[in-house]
């Protein structure tokens, strides 16, 4: 790809890109959190959201509002601008895009499987699928009893398709080869998205390739803190770390060997992400790994909008929406559950 | 006109309102629209507030409102308007209203999705009917003539066991759409082991849910084995197929046909009579709904401002803080007097007590909330309190009075009791226009088109006309009224109508005396291109024109440079006037606001700095205007460089002077307007840090006697004149000890320098008088020489002339309207603007108040 973006960028983008500035303004603000915190009840969060750009999204709700319904209609906001951006989009960025649903996709997969596995109805899993993952085909995934069968009947056509090469066997799907899959497709996605950005070149990868690093590395602990006490062995764990982040080769190799935490957290000891572990709390108190990883995210995404002519901005936008979903679910679970000692533990957007 | 000089009196008020009788006072304040409620509840956020409920009520009305209006208006029907007086309705009509709101809502909801079962149902049948009749006739006849050949060698090949297996069918309809895709899972799921036919039904169906057209694509799959089946129907459900039983018989499939096309036609008729009940409730909504969306968007209204009340202690009564025109203030009474009236049915009365300032109001506060107060127990109060906040700016405008209002506004508000400029740009504004805008004809033109809007105000028709242009004209009808008439005014000075000159009077140049005078034969007039009349011989020059230019100067070559050294003179002159104008407007201000200093410091300085610079230059040029005659011209002084002359403090050998003593008179007001740079530089802020010095130490050697005044501060309820007087004394030494002196010096150092800067650069922005009527007259001239002229002077035979001036004349018409009277017209509008907001304004004018807004029911722009 050509350098300078800035020559560029804007006759095809630029739009898109002042667009997604304009939605990023429209974040919730620390301010909001502090009054979404007040509220007593779901109504009152509704009343206030009104006056942020959430609008009246839930005016024709006639139903009790409950902390489901505020989710959907959040993800639907989210999914009606992301479609928006989608559909106004000009290649490379509309690849891109597709890189970006591809997540969701192989989530709402995954999801299926399990559900097809447990025997529960389609109708029943699909309402839990993420609607920025939704595809024609998605429904009939029950109808696959093999890695094989799934990608020759089914996902041949979709863009997962391409993630599948690593994957083919013809084991039966169970629960842990379901979990097996999900992280091999995972892999071989994300270094695909790392390959693409890479070769994108100019801004988008220097922005881009951090972030993909930083969940590269983040899925890899969070697999081996997951592999802790079941079956799998070091050999197929390490088969699942991606490869395009910070710690690869030698951090991952010896993550594979890592049997407990501890183990674990050293390491993490020398890179970049020894501030995050240090900054786990241990015990009831603290903050979760998980928590810790999210607001490095959200951390590295509010950053990416200081940098012009990029696609980063659309990939952070999303994962900054997604964090203010799950905080505002967060809060309201705290509000209906009359829990409210842990309200405050979301993770602000900056 | 009064109160067009500077903005109202407004006067904050508190007002206590029983908590029974609150909203029927809020909502009468309403239908009123005088008072601007402030927010008492700030920090409290929108769902902690008192009648949170009561607005989440009203907002649950609107959205079934909302949902009533969708559904008239996907039935394609509109809302008539609202008409007659819609008073906020009372709490217990609320509920007679959302109990017929929601059995509306719920009968449309049930006949709705009454229909849309229908539909749905009817789409299915349709579907059926499709799969089974259309489509798959042929190809399931070839199918059967195939059968068998098909049939054979695979039934072979298995053997035995599968003896009995027979052909399945699975037959349904799927959207367009999806087909190919359907088409192709199918395929790969099924690896060939089934055939697969798609076609597209012939008719367009509607959708249930959408009502749009759409061609589906009917499906027969036939297949072997159970496997297989199940395969299928799971991926025919995952595409949401339409899938229906398929019998193989043709005969029980034509009867089957049969049956369906009754019931789709029975299902017509029930829903033909479903549509018809439907368009009856929609009816009655489009009856009921309009008034009803009226009264409860005041009733939200209502309880948003009850929300910005305060509670008092006793939770007997609410407290609102107000604005309010002192001139209203007796309105205001008797609104609430007539809301308390309904009140004292329910045992309750109102009282009016009023303070401070303003005694004279008080005092009629007072005895008018004497007499209820004594009926009844529980009171409502409206009560004027003191305030440190700045008040809005309220000018009352009328329909002439508001666009000029409007050019002041568009600037920056008034601060409250501000001189206002807007009753002087009345006659200003459409002058300095008209200067550049100078022609009769155009003038004319703009006057009759402002006329015309005038005339036709009250017509319905232009009334409520949408165009965002035409409203923009329509507003300022009377400000191009008369700069329509102006510009015809300054037209006949400058003797111009459509750049043509008219003589009115006679000339006063004689050319037949020059030509008697100085013996022109006939040859020499052959001889010269140019001639020219010497005014110092007898007879030739007999007076002055009586009104404007002399209409000789058209035919003179020399006429622009007599035109530029009249108007540049003429800028300069209306300039300095109107600058010295807009100084003395300050002195307004500083006698209404007590700055006395300021007269002496500020608007003295600054008039002698103008007027011995630049008015003495407007001297120079009357008295040049005045004194030189014709005889003398030859030998006549030039004033621009005396004028340079004077700031050099030198004189030149070759220039004669104007006047005797001017060698003196010169260099004095020069040096005297030098000298007030300083005194305005310094004046007021020494004077200011003077003051507060001595406040200082006054405070210091009492300062028992000034507690005593902060201890009678709380106990406002029983306050006396005395310590209400005290109070308001209180804000100036307040003010005094925010006293910064480094502040003070600034800010009179930026506005020494904006003014002495100012006085010559705006001196010479006024030359855009010149400027303008200048580019104006050559545009017009342009216009008429090029077009009118040259299709005058085209056609040498009678009828060619006819025939080609009228596409002449129309092309100048169009021209003149677009260039001259629209274009020219907006750009010297934007002039006259900028003379006004910068170059007068800026002398007197601050801008830097607020608008009251009244809590009004009154819909914008009706």
């Amino acid at each position: 790809m050509l350098e300078g973006a800035e020559l560029y960028f804007n006759a095809d983008h630029g739009y898109l890109e002042g667009l997604v500035r304009g939605c990023k303004a429209g974040l919730l603000t620390q301010r909001d959190y502090i009054n979404l915190v007040q509220c007593e009840t779901l109504e009152d969060l509704k009343i206030h959201l009104q006056t942020t750009d959430y609008g009246n999204f839930l005016a024709n709700q006639t139903n009790p509002l409950t902390v489901s319904i505020i989710d959907t209609e959040m993800r639907k906001k989210l999914c009606r601008e992301f479609e928006y951006f989608r559909n106004h989009s000009l290649e490379p960025l509309s690849t891109f895009f597709t890189y970006m649903t591809c997540s969701y996709m192989i989530d709402n997969v995954i999801l299926l499987m399990n559900g097809a596995l447990q025997k529960k109805s389609v109708k029943e899993i699909l309402v839990k699928c993420h609607p920025l993952g939704r595809f024609t085909e998605m429904e009939a995934v029950n109808i696959a009893e093999t890695p094989s069968d799934l990608f020759n009947a089914i996902l041949v056509e979709t863009p997962l398709a391409p993630f599948f090469q690593d994957c083919m066997s013809e084991n039966t799907l169970d629960e842990l080869n379901i979990e097996i899959l999900r992280n091999k497709l995972y892999k071989s996605y994300i270094e695909a998205f790392y390959k693409f950005c890479k070769n994108h070149g100019d801004v988008t990868a220097e922005i881009m390739c951090p972030i993909l690093e930083f969940e590269a590395d983040r899925r890899a602990f969070i697999i081996t803190l997951n592999s802790f006490g079941t079956e799998l062995s070091k050999e197929d764990r390490e088969t699942l770390y991606p490869t395009c982040g910070k710690l690869y080769p030698e951090g991952l190799r010896l993550l594979a060997q890592a049997e407990d935490f501890e183990q674990m957290k050293r390491v993490a000891d020398h890179g970049v992400y020894k501030a995050l572990f240090e900054a786990v709390g241990d015990g009831s108190g603290g903050k979760t790994l998980e928590d810790v990883f999210y607001e490095r995210e959200v951390q590295m995404n509010v950053l990416a909008f200081n940098r012009q002519f990029h696609y980063g901005v659309f990939y952070a936008y999303t994962k900054l929406k997604e964090q203010e979903i799950r905080n505002v679910v967060w809060i309201a679970e705290c509000i209906s559950q009359r829990h409210r000692t842990k309200i405050n533990s979301y993770i602000p957007i900056l | 006109m009064g109160s067009m000089f500077r903005s109202e009196e407004v006067a904050l008020v508190q007002l206590f309102l029983p908590t029974a009788a609150a909203y029927a006072c809020v909502s009468q304040l309403g239908e009123l629209g005088l008072v601007e409620f402030r927010d008492l509840n700030a920090s409290v956020s929108a769902f902690q507030r008192r009648f949170v409920v009561d607005v989440r009520r009203c907002e649950e009305l609107e959205k079934t409102f909302a949902f009533l209006q969708e559904e008239v208006r996907q039935a394609g029907l509109t809302l008539p308007l609202p008409e007659g007086a819609l008073p906020a309705p009372l709490p217990r009509d609320l509920l007679h209203i959302q109990e017929e709101t929601d059995r509306l809502e719920q009968e449309l909801r049930d006949v709705r999705g009454n229909r849309q079962a229908l539909r749905a149902q009817l789409h299915q049948l349709q579907l059926h009917s499709a799969v089974l009749g259309q489509g798959h006739g042929p190809s399931l006849a070839a199918s059967h003539t195939d059968g068998p050949l098909e049939r054979t060698p695979l039934l072979q090949s298995p053997g035995g066991p599968h003896q009995d297996l027979r052909v399945n069918f699975v037959a349904g309809a799927v959207e367009p759409h999806k087909a190919a895709a359907l088409e192709r899972l199918l395929w790969r799921a099924c690896h060939g082991f089934l055939i697969a036919s798609f076609r597209d039904v012939e008719q367009q169906l509607e959708g249930p849910v959408t009502g749009e057209p759409a061609t589906w694509v009917t499906f027969l799959i036939s297949y072997w084995g159970e496997q297989i089946g199940q395969k299928i129907r799971k991926i025919t459900d995952c595409f949401h197929c339409h899938v229906f039983p398929f019998v193989e018989q043709e005969e029980a499939r034509r009867a089957a046909l049969q049956q369906l096309q009754q019931q789709s036609q029975e299902l017509q008729e029930v829903l033909g009579e479903t549509e018809h009940f439907l368009s009856q409730v929609l009816a009655r909504v489009q009856r009921l709904l309009p008034p009803w969306q009226v009264q409860i968007r005041k009733m939200k209204a209502v309880y948003l401002a009850l929300n910005q009340c305060s509670v008092s202690t006793t939770h007997k009564c609410l407290i609102a803080e107000a604005w309010c025109a002192t001139r209203d203030l007796p309105t205001l009474q008797q609104a609430l007097q007539g809301s308390s009236c309904s009140l004292s049915l329910a045992g309750r009365g109102w009282r009016v007590r009023a303070s401070l300032k303003a005694p004279a109001i008080s005092l009629v506060c007072l005895s008018a909330c004497r007499v209820p107060q004594s009926e009844a127990g529980v009171s409502a109060v409206v009560h004027r309190i003191p305030c440190r906040d700045m008040p809005p700016t309220l000018i009352r405008t009328n329909r002439f009075t508001a666009s000029f209002q409007g050019i002041v506004d568009a600037y920056g508000v008034g601060r409250y009791q501000e001189v206002n400029p807007a009753p002087y740009t009345i006659i200003t504004f459409p002058f300095l226009f008209a200067v550049m805008f100078g022609d009769v004809g155009h003038g004319l033109l703009m006057f009759l088109f402002a006329l015309a809007m005038v005339l036709a105000e009250n017509r319905p028709a232009v009334k409520t006309a949408q165009n965002e242009i035409w409203r923009t004209f329509f507003e300022g009808r009377y400000l191009l009224l008369l700069m329509g008439l102006f510009s015809v005014y300054t037209g006949f000075i400058y003797n111009e109508c459509f750049s043509c000159a008219t003589a009115v009077f006679p000339s006063g140049w004689s050319v037949a005396a020059m030509a008697n005078q100085s013996g022109w034969s006939d040859a020499f007039l052959a001889q010269q291109p140019l001639l020219s009349l010497d005014p110092n011989v007898t007879g030739v020059f007999l007076g002055p024109y009586p009104f404007g230019i002399d209409p000789v100067w058209s035919l003179a070559v020399n006429h622009l440079s007599f035109l530029n050294s009249f108007k540049m003179k003429m800028s300069v002159i209306l300039g300095v006037t109107h600058m010295t104008f807009g100084v003395v407007l300050g002195v307004f201000n500083h006698m209404h606001f007590g700055q006395w200093h300021r007269l002496l410091l500020e608007t003295l300085p600054e008039l002698v700095f103008l007027l011995g610079l630049f008015g003495y230059l407007v001297f120079l040029v009357a008295y040049k205007w005045l004194r030189v005659t014709a005889a003398s011209a030859a030998s006549a002084p030039s004033i621009l460089i005396h004028f340079i002359n004077m700031f050099l403090f030198s004189s030149s050998p070759t220039n004669r002077p104007l006047f005797s003593g001017q060698e003196v008179v010169q260099p004095t007001l020069v040096v005297l307007a030098l000298a007030m740079v300083p005194v305005l530089l310094l004046g007021t802020p020494l004077f200011l840090h003077r003051e507060h010095r001595r406040c200082h130490s006054r405070r210091r050697q009492q300062p028992d006697k000034d507690t005593a005044g902060l201890l009678d501060l709380p106990d406002t309820s029983l306050a006396s004149q005395g310590s209400d007087e005290e109070k308001a004394g209180c804000p100036g030494d307040q003010a005094e000890a925010e006293f910064v002196l480094s502040e003070v010096f600034m800010h009179q150092a930026i506005h020494t320098i904006e003014f002495c800067l100012g006085c010559i650069s705006n001196t010479a922005s006024y030359l855009r008088l010149w400027a303008l009527s200048l580019a104006h007259a050559q545009l017009s001239q342009v216009l008429w020489a090029m077009v009118m002229r040259a299709g005058l002077s085209l056609g040498g035979e009678m009828g060619v002339a006819a025939v080609v001036l009228v596409p002449v004349f129309a092309a100048f018409a169009v021209m003149t309207v677009a260039i001259l009277l629209v274009m020219e017209g907006l750009s010297a509008f934007l002039h006259a603007l900028r003379l006004h907001w910068v170059e007068f304004q800026n002398k007197f004018y601050s801008g830097t108040g607020y608008k009251l807004s009244p809590f009004t029911f009154a819909v914008e722009g009706e």
